[in-house]
């Protein structure tokens, strides 16, 4: 069995939840904020945290590539396939665009004439933070990828047809075009991630950001890849991935969630220790307004996976791989919620408060009366940390637009894989990769 | 490890060795009298050895005014050379540990002298926290003992005192670490010894007799160790890297240091190894088992290592002017174009610009060049951490203390003295321990002889394939 197809019931499915997805997405836009702040950060927030798990498996797979890695390849598809979602990346990415064009959406506090007029900060960074460099890191730089991302796929399935022994296209192509995306990827995706996702909290800064929202992707991508490996196996596909590669790909998400906890801390013990308040902003209103997510967040992340994972025996079955994998990834997706949310729901704040603040203001000269409600709505403004509806907890809603993304994604995938065999019988490491032994 | 090797592979040891040739051809430098460029090196490196004792001694009498340190810049050579051989100290364990995590075969070829390399520069970057304290006769205050000082106890909280946790941590497992995998290659060199020289390996050796109990308990407590000291090389640049960063100083406090931190130590510890590998190799006559494979797959960590520092220094410049602030915008506009330019040109092109050659094989695989980058990346990582320390404090808040440093007669001598030190003990080395890991390498010689794999590979599963063709 090394050609997947698609079966009906699996497309039910997968459009069922796509279906889900909108439905809960057009909710969402009904009863939100006048912003619509709630439906454009889950847009956001799904669409950063797939497309950059599709980056990450593109460059874990032109790393293998380069660094002479043989034990994945039997299912090394999985990543091309995967890679190819930047398509749908840009896309998706172009939506939230073109609003910060027509200011359909207020994500991004740089995004406002009128506060970068009004802020010297964000005036300084207005040569980074502005719609032009927006669009060219969202579509330019993301089309860059997808090209890597569909000459890889090429020149793996082109080597399907060699001959025994030919490793020409192995070593001549397929190196030099990995070899050229590592350090393209790897200088332009902090960049993306600056704009997409620091950009939020638009006085804030950290240098380390983008290699933590990086290293989270990642490991997302490893939990993703583990879960479909599982699905494609029970459907009787990949019969040459055993427990051995199951092994491997835990120790890769053991290791990794210890990074990423390692890459947490460095951030947050150096912001508080250095108590500068435009640093600690960051994490204090996290602290404050978000306990939940935040404790959560390093027991799902760090805690959960590195006790489980710590003994051998787990990683080599597939059961606790599974539910540790699903919970990960779904942890991941949560620490890009709280990277996001909070800024969000802040700018929106800002905006519907001071925009009714100089409104009133007029009126509260005229009339005593008025000055009571240009207070109220101060006050509003300044509590609004008590729970917001889809801010201060992802809500059903959320999850449901999740599912669909997720849908989305499998979709998208599965289809990419049904175009080649599953194993590609003429790599060069194949035969290590058949014969992998963990010891 | 995968029985079944690719033959895309290069081999790892050369020249159709067998068993016995392995156990010849290592234990040999050992066993004959030292060349004449032996015994030249040593007693250079022991004249640096001693001049850097006499500059030491002279510092500890006459006090740290002999050095050019002042109000304004506290710290100059002495925390410069302490970060330089701290990094160095990082190959080693790396190569062992992580390496033997990941199951890479290559690392057999230089685990042994890396690890020693760690060892003797850990020793070499202990020496400056103890002298630039100054009065170095209540250097015991370091240590956190319950003593009769009242309230006076050490800071749990600074990170300096993490430091000295940290290192001392590092430097007992990475000792334990070369230790053992030490013990049966001193038991293959006792069995080949005899009078003085074989009770001398008998007792390094612990009666090591080769049972598979004793093989057993070996892989396990690598394993065991390896797993610990994984975490360990992460986190000693980590702590080194918060001294700078858990400050408010502008240009020191800044989030990407832990991980760029750890990624320039592995950086230069590479360089490190490099260098001392192709002299090794080619004075030792081991160059069939540190190959031009082996050399390469080290480049390329280099490159990978150097570009990644050079991500971070242009992160830390971008996001420097990103922030607005305009003491951090600041800080950095004085590196490159402050005082001490000539010390960030000297870090930009020796450990981002000039790795980019090992783009090309060509380069990975040429001998002369290996060795200049890696004296250059010796260099520039030297002059990444004069850059991040003399600079940044050279300019402070207030302008009216404004300095400049550059040091005295007795710092550089302190200077040359470590490296007396470390290469006198290097020296010492090759001449007592197998400098290539007898076991290990044996341990390879199947998957990774090249009478087994590669070329030699194709030709055979050729042969067999037609073979089974024909039959069919």
């Amino acid at each position: 069995m090394n050609q997947f197809t698609l079966v009906g019931r699996e497309r039910t499915i997968l459009f069922s939840f796509m279906i889900l997805g909108l439905v809960c997405m057009g909710i969402t836009f009904i009863v939100d904020d006048e912003f619509h702040s709630r439906f454009w950060s889950n847009f956001l927030h799904n669409s950063v945290f797939f497309t950059g798990i599709a980056f990450l498996a593109l460059m874990f797979l032109c790393a293998n590539v380069i660094a002479l890695s043989g034990w994945h390849v039997v299912f090394k598809r999985l990543w091309e396939a995967y890679a190819q979602f930047l398509l749908v990346g840009i896309i998706l990415m172009t939506v939230v665009v073109i609003g910060v064009w027509f200011h359909a959406h207020h994500l991004y506090h740089w995004a406002d004439a009128e506060s970068v007029a009004n802020d010297e900060i964000l005036e300084g960074k207005s040569g980074f933070l502005n719609p032009v460099m927006y669009t060219i890191f969202s579509i330019i730089v993301v089309g860059v990828w997808y090209f890597f991302a569909t000459k890889m796929r090429a020149l793996s399935i082109e080597e399907d047809g060699v001959a025994k022994y030919d490793f020409s296209i192995h070593k001549k192509k397929m190196k030099t075009w990995a070899s050229w995306f590592l350090p393209i990827g790897g200088f332009t995706s902090a960049a993306v991630i600056w704009q997409w996702i620091m950009s939020i909290d638009a006085h804030w800064y950290s240098t380390l950001f983008a290699w933590y929202c990086t290293i989270s992707w990642f490991v997302s991508m490893l939990c993703i890849t583990v879960l479909t490996l599982i699905y494609l196996k029970s459907r009787g596909f990949y019969e040459q991935v055993d427990a051995n590669h199951f092994h491997d790909l835990g120790k890769y998400v053991f290791g990794f969630s210890v990074f990423w906890t390692y890459l947490w801390f460095s951030q947050y013990m150096l912001i508080w220790y250095g108590n500068i308040g435009e640093e600690t902003i960051y994490f204090h209103q996290r602290l404050e307004q978000y306990p939940v997510l935040f404790y959560g967040n390093l027991i799902v992340n760090f805690v959960l996976p590195f006790f489980v994972l710590l003994r051998n025996d787990t990683k080599r079955k597939m059961g606790v791989m599974a539910v540790i994998c699903s919970i990960v990834l779904f942890g991941h997706w949560v620490d890009y919620f709280l990277m996001i949310k909070p800024g969000v729901l802040h700018t929106a704040h800002e905006l519907l408060g001071h925009g009714g603040h100089s409104a009133l203001m007029g009126a509260a000269e005229a009339i005593p009366v008025g000055h009571q409600v240009a207070a109220d709505a101060q006050a509003h403004a300044e509590h609004a940390s008590n729970f917001v509806s889809g801010f201060s907890l992802p809500g059903l809603l959320e999850v449901g637009t999740f599912l669909g993304f997720a849908a989305l994604f499998v979709f998208f995938f599965m289809r990419q894989l049904e175009q080649a065999p599953l194993v590609p019988e003429r790599d060069p490491y194949i035969d290590e990769s058949l014969h992998h032994h963990v010891v | 490890m995968s029985a079944v090797v690719s033959p895309i592979r290069e081999p790892l040891i050369t020249g159709h060795k067998d068993y016995h040739q392995i156990t010849e051809d290592i234990c040999a430098p050992s066993e004959r009298t030292p060349s004449v460029a032996w015994v030249v090196a040593f007693l250079v490196a022991v004249s640096l050895l001693s001049f850097g004792i006499f500059c030491i001694l002279w510092t500890i009498w006459f006090g740290i005014g002999t050095w050019n340190l002042n109000r304004t810049i506290g710290w100059g050579w002495d925390i410069t050379n302490f970060v330089w051989w701290i990094g160095i100290g990082h190959a080693g364990t790396l190569i062992s540990a992580i390496l033997l995590l990941f199951r890479q075969k290559w690392r057999t070829g230089v685990n042994r002298a890396a690890e020693a390399m760690t060892i003797f520069a850990v020793l070499c970057a202990a020496l400056f926290p103890g002298i630039h304290v100054g009065r170095i006769w209540v250097v015991f205050y370091f240590f956190p003992y319950p003593n009769t000082r009242g309230p006076l106890w050490v800071n749990f909280n600074s990170p300096l005192l993490w430091d000295l946790f940290a290192i001392s941590t590092y430097f007992t497992v990475s000792l334990l670490f070369w230790y053992t995998g030490l013990v049966p290659d001193f038991a293959t060199l006792r069995d080949r010894a005899s009078g003085m020289r074989k009770k001398f390996y008998n007792y390094l050796s612990f009666g090591w007799t080769g049972a598979a109990k004793h093989w057993q308990r070996f892989e396990s407590l690598s394993l065991v160790l390896a797993g610990l000291a994984t975490p360990l090389v992460l986190s000693v640049h980590t702590i080194v890297s918060f001294d700078f960063a858990t400050s408010v100083i502008p240009g020191w406090h800044t989030t990407i240091f832990p991980p760029y931190f750890v990624a320039g130590a592995i950086f230069s510890g590479f360089a490190m190894v490099l260098t001392l590998m192709v002299i090794t190799r080619k004075i030792l006559k081991l160059e069939d088992y540190i190959t031009i494979e082996h050399i390469d797959s080290m480049n390329k960590v280099i490159l990978l290592t150097g570009t990644i520092v050079g991500v971070a220094y242009l992160t830390e410049l971008f996001i420097a002017w990103y922030s607005g602030y305009i003491y951090e915008q600041f800080a950095f506009l004085n590196r490159v174009q402050g005082i001490y330019w000539w010390a960030y040109i000297g870090m930009m092109s020796c450990n981002v610009l000039s790795p980019q050659i090992f783009w090309s094989s060509k380069m990975r695989r040429n001998i002369t060049v290996t060795f200049l980058m890696s004296i250059f990346v010796n260099i520039g990582m030297w002059f990444e951490r004069f850059v991040i320390i003399p600079t940044t404090l050279a300019r402070d808040y207030l302008p009216s203390s404004w300095s400049y440093y550059s040091p005295t007669w007795v710092e550089i001598g302190i200077f040359l003295g470590t490296l007396g030190i470390f290469f006198t003990l290097y020296l010492i080395f090759t001449r007592v321990a197998p400098v290539v890991a007898i076991a290990e390498v044996k341990a390879i010689l199947k998957s990774a002889g090249d009478q087994y794999t590669g070329e030699a590979m194709k030709k055979s599963h050729a042969a067999h394939d037609s073979h089974l063709e024909h039959g069919h």
